[in-house]
């Protein structure tokens, strides 16, 4: 793509929150990136207050905390970002796994992150392993203007760091914006309680991201290097197949792909963007 | 047994992993939280390694760092068949010597990309990506005519040496900095062979290749 | 190379690797006019041209596996068969049968003068132009070039060189120099040849490329994003019960055991549709009738189809057409190939027991596992030796197949016991032969405690009952037909049989191609594509898969 990237000019992802750093990385000096076609700078100032401010309009723009990560937004900012109620209990490890870059455009993360079909080919090992293919059917459907993914099962060699053994997963996931996805899947050692892990992507420009990976978990054992490792290393098994798909931008024509069955969730997710109006990083229906 | 300093997405400490894999030897991974943590950067990994890089491979008492330094005292001291690294023939080490000096070379090129794309780092971009087309070049060039003498690997030998694994990873991870290898058509087969090796070992990124076919019923002798 | 300047690019033949760059089992990457391209080389020769690009999601082809007759795709392990493009596998709905418009966009391709050529338009020449004297033709190195095609074809017409360049334009600012000579050194002197020549074209890349960095950057060539239609070649659109759409010739007959009469059938047309195993197909015989049989290729081998006939003792025509009147050289029409008996690849072991000539779809299953690698297990019953058919394919699969041959009804029962003793949760069984030996396999499996949907039969006979139980009329509201919809059949498969022309695409109720309007009626919905109040409106229906909750349906065609 030659030229500048295009600006984002759909209203319902400007007035969203987008996720720009993990707080940790923040810094005096500042860093620059980028943020819906437009270069921004970011940091932190002496009283550790965060600001963002967009470097085409050499404007502050509203920022907020949350989950651990900075938020700002290049519209009418709204009044709360989507809840994650487990991320309040105490005993919880909340994390950053890192904040990686990826050639390719904010819906297809999600939709990449939504998937179950290629835990045997992608995550060979980890999350799931021939023959064990099958993708049972399950339940999609929007719920309070979210997408969400129930009663998803598939068998797991080994679920998560703390896990040694195989087993029948439970999955649920969830869309509560457009480009940030959420999975809910049990804790091993407590059934009742459920761990979350995240993708909250950073649409840079309409076909590269900096996707920043969350990690909101019950488990006393495991390092933070431990969780970390395990997610990056998810994480980075799905970067290259994400980076060798063409169109990078989310094609919403449903004849320029062949969906099956077990796809069913992407399937609501597109026709979700449709229905809000989405130009932004995707291929509209013809 | 030999601990290994190791980050699973670093291309020089996969190069160990794999180098290991294939002698079969044991060996324990000490994970250092690269990112975000920068663990390498800390004070207590710096007194491991002053320099702050992984790999470091700890073996009883001895330590070593660097990916290609290491590369070469595990085939040294593991490889009972002294093919991976053979120092009892001097033109063929020479070879290897200069190819590992090559492998330095794209390690400063496509991983320098790669780290630029994937986490940010400062790079000239345009630059790394130029230099790596030309190392890619020439690599490809010589591997066709490697074949049309049928050979297979980097140096001249009928059996792969550590120049082969100490350019692979970052041959094969060369997209992730931007760097395609359509216009090298024989070095993308010499990786299918290189993942074909007995002991081969992925990563993410690096994936094992189609199993070769196994000859006919017909050709083989009837019984 | 002269060019004929009324023949576009887009129709014009040329060179996109040479033959050494697709060897077996490997994938070769190469572009042509902005479109990339998966070139693969089948373990039977046949060298495959693809659009790179997988129909589910759009992930390179060219980072996936040629497994010799298959290719696989990296992402989510979708199998695609050599020839055709058609995707045979797709292991998130192993007892599913992909629908055959899921079909790779392929181009041809023609080995010559050590290189392969491929074009990417229809309008064009049917193979590449002739060049004189090029039967010897000796291929040298191929060249990448970063400059514009035809700043390349000017320099290298201006090159003196005894090589014959053929410039294959990858984009815009990109290109591949091929050459040959019109004499092959002799051997000794190849090397040196080749070196030779790589050597001048380098020296003329160093020089070109240098102009070409002081020019502006061509912006890159763009092709357009095809939508997936269902397509004519190769891949029939109806999928009628009675319509043949195939031609094929008798290329082989042959007695490969006592009473059966194999077929090798070879299309006339266009490359036949991709098989994948359990599937069969209608013949239709020279008076009059039509007959299924099922084809013995493994997945995704479709060079030609290769049946067995047994004669049956009381044929009312069918099989003693094949065996006393078909010939060598006949043209017979058939359909597509349909199954209603897939075989999964994910099962832990898999036991085949074939009856008779119930052993064709099941050799079909037993080869494609083999080649796969998996578990599983042939038990061929047969009368004798002399009546096992395909007896060499058979003795191919080494200790995967066991033959039981001579055994009487109470040794086939003790057999049976036997081999369905042996059970375990993932385990599947395909069982195919005579009534009588199915009856027993049931009640054998059911003592042992196989749960239905892990036992799969397919009865052996030519008629197909309909259960009317449970079908319903269905009315077409603007072209006035009025159609009869039967257990086992979906509303798409009867519009098709009555020539209603109906697009479709996964044919799961996953995409939305094949979804009407309802008139009246109320729909029975099992897709997974209209959201809940479309549902609820009852004003559409998806008609590959969802049916009706009444005795009667009228949709707006």
């Amino acid at each position: 793509m030659s030229g500048s990237p295009r600006a984002c000019a759909d209203p319902a992802i400007l007035n969203l929150w987008h996720p720009v750093a993990a707080i940790p990385e923040l810094t005096v000096a500042g860093d620059t990136s980028m943020l819906l076609g437009s270069r921004i700078a970011y940091g932190t100032n002496d009283g550790l207050e965060p600001w963002v401010r967009r470097l085409d309009t050499d404007a502050s723009v509203p920022v907020r905390i949350e989950f651990g990560f900075l938020w700002a937004c290049f519209g009418d900012p709204p009044d709360s970002l989507f809840e994650i109620p487990e991320a309040a209990e105490p005993d919880r490890r909340i994390l950053n796994a890192g904040s990686i870059k990826v050639a390719t455009s904010a819906p297809r993360a999600v939709e990449n992150f939504l998937d179950m079909g290629h835990f045997p080919y992608v995550h060979t090992g980890i999350l799931g392993e021939e023959p064990r293919t099958e993708v049972v059917e399950y339940r999609a459907a929007l719920e309070n203007d979210e997408v969400w993914a129930r009663d998803c099962q598939f068998y797991q060699p080994v679920a998560s760091a703390a896990a040694d053994a195989g087993q029948m997963t439970d999955y649920t996931y969830r869309v509560p914006h457009p480009y940030c996805v959420l999975l809910y899947k049990s804790v091993p050692t407590d059934p009742s309680r459920r761990d979350v892990i995240g993708l909250f992507v950073q649409a840079m420009t309409e076909e590269t991201i900096r996707a920043h990976n969350f990690i909101c978990m019950v488990d006393e054992t495991t390092s933070d290097t431990g969780l970390r490792r395990f997610q990056q290393m998810i994480f980075s098994q799905d970067k290259p197949i994400l980076e060798n798909q063409h169109p990078k931008r989310l094609p919403l024509d449903p004849r320029i792909e062949t969906p099956i069955r077990a796809d069913q969730s992407a399937i609501v997710y597109r026709r979700w963007l449709i229905d809000m109006g989405v130009t932004y990083a995707v291929i509209p229906a013809a | 047994m030999i601990q290994l300093y190791n980050y699973d997405l670093s291309v020089n400490c996969y190069k160990q992993r794999l180098m290991m894999n294939i002698l079969d030897v044991e060996y324990e991974s000490i994970p250092v939280d690269f990112f975000p943590g920068w663990e390498h950067k800390s004070p207590e990994f710096k007194a491991i390694n002053p320099l702050g890089h992984i790999p470091v491979i700890v073996d009883g008492d001895y330590t070593l760092r660097d990916a290609h330094a290491i590369l070469i005292y595990l085939a040294a001291k593991y490889d009972p068949t002294g093919r991976w690294y053979p120092t009892d023939d001097p033109e063929l080490v020479g070879e290897v010597a200069q190819w590992m000096l090559f492998a330095e070379g794209t390690t400063n090129t496509a991983s320098a990309a790669r780290l630029h794309d994937n986490l940010g780092y400062e790079f000239d971009i345009d630059e790394v990506r130029a230099g790596a087309h030309r190392l890619f070049r020439v690599l490809d060039e010589h591997l066709w005519f490697r074949e049309r003498e049928g050979r297979d690997w980097i140096c001249s030998a009928q059996h792969p040496t550590i120049a082969d694994l100490a350019i692979f990873p970052d041959v094969m991870l060369s997209e992730e900095g931007g760097i395609s290898r359509r216009p090298y058509p024989a070095l993308r087969r010499w990786t299918d062979r290189v993942r074909r090796l007995h002991g081969f070992t992925p990563m993410p990124g690096i994936s094992p290749a189609s199993p070769l076919a196994v000859p006919s019923p017909a050709l083989r002798e009837s019984h | 190379m002269t060019d004929d300047n009324q023949i576009l690019d887009a129709d014009r033949w040329f060179p996109i690797g040479r033959t050494d760059d697709a060897p077996f089992r490997h994938v070769h990457q190469a572009k042509l006019l902005g479109r990339e391209l998966a070139v693969w080389r089948a373990d039977d020769g046949f060298v495959n041209v693809w659009d790179n690009r997988c129909l589910h999601r759009g992930v390179r082809l060219t980072v996936g596996m040629n497994e010799g007759v298959e290719l696989r795709c990296l992402y989510h392990g979708w199998r695609y068969a050599s020839r055709t493009g058609g995707c045979t596998y797709i292991p998130a709905h192993p007892a599913d049968a992909p629908a055959q418009t899921i079909c790779n966009r392929t181009f041809p391709a023609v080995e010559r003068d050590g290189l392969i050529w491929t074009t990417l338009g229809d309008n064009g020449p049917h193979e590449p132009p002739p060049e004189a004297g090029l039967d010897n033709a000796f291929a040298l190195r191929s060249l990448p070039f970063s400059a514009a095609p035809d700043l390349v074809r000017r320099h290298l017409e201006a090159t003196d060189s005894s090589a014959r360049f053929f410039v294959q334009p990858v984009d815009a600012h990109e290109c591949v120099v091929h050459s040959v000579l019109l004499e092959t050194p002799a051997a000794d002197e190849q090397i040196s040849t080749w070196r030779h020549h790589a050597d001048t074209l380098t020296g003329v890349r160093d020089e070109v490329e240098a102009i070409a960095a002081r020019l502006p950057t061509p912006e890159p060539l763009t092709v357009a994003l095809e939508r997936i239609e269902p397509r004519e070649q190769g891949v029939p659109m109806p999928r009628a019960r009675t319509d043949a759409q195939l031609r094929v010739t008798i290329a082989r007959k042959w007695t490969t055991a006592t009473g059966v009469v194999a077929l090798e059938l070879e299309s006339i047309d266009d490359p036949l549709p991709a098989p994948q195993p359990g599937s069969h197909i209608d013949v239709h015989l020279p008076n009059g009738l039509v007959r299924q049989y099922s084809l013995t290729n493994r997945s995704g081998d479709a060079a030609n189809y290769v049946i067995g006939v047994k004669l049956e003792p009381e044929s009312r025509g069918g099989s003693s057409c094949v065996h006393d009147v078909l010939r060598e050289g006949d043209v017979v029409a058939i359909s597509a190939p349909r199954n209603n008996f897939t075989l999964r690849r994910d099962a832990s072991h898999t036991t085949l027991i074939a009856g008779g000539i119930g052993l064709t779809p099941l050799l079909a299953m037993a080869e494609t596992l083999h080649d796969s690698g998996l578990s599983y297990t042939l038990h061929a019953f047969a009368q004798s030796t002399d009546h096992l058919a395909f007896a060499d394919r058979i003795a191919d699969l080494g200790e995967g197949a066991v033959t039981h041959l001579g055994a009487s009804p109470a040794e086939t029962g003790a057999a049976l016991d036997t081999i369905l003793a042996a059970r375990d949760d993932d385990s599947h069984v395909y069982i195919c032969g005579p009534g009588p030996m199915l009856d027993a396999a049931r009640t054998n499996a059911e003592a042992h405690g196989w749960p239905d949907a892990s036992v799969h039969f397919e009865y052996f006979r030519n008629d197909t009952e309909i259960d009317d139980s449970t079908s319903f009329t269905l009315s077409l509201a603007r072209s006035g037909l009025t159609l009869s919809v039967g257990a086992g059949e979906t509303i798409l498969e009867v519009l098709r049989s009555a020539g209603v022309a109906m697009p479709s695409s996964c044919e799961q109720g996953a995409c939305g191609t094949c979804v009407v309007g309802v008139v009246s009626g109320t729909p029975l919905h099992q897709d997974v594509y209209l959201n809940p109040s479309e549902r609820a409106a009852g004003d559409r229906i998806a008609t590959c898969v969802s049916r009706s909750a009444d005795t009667e349906l009228v949709l707006d065609l």
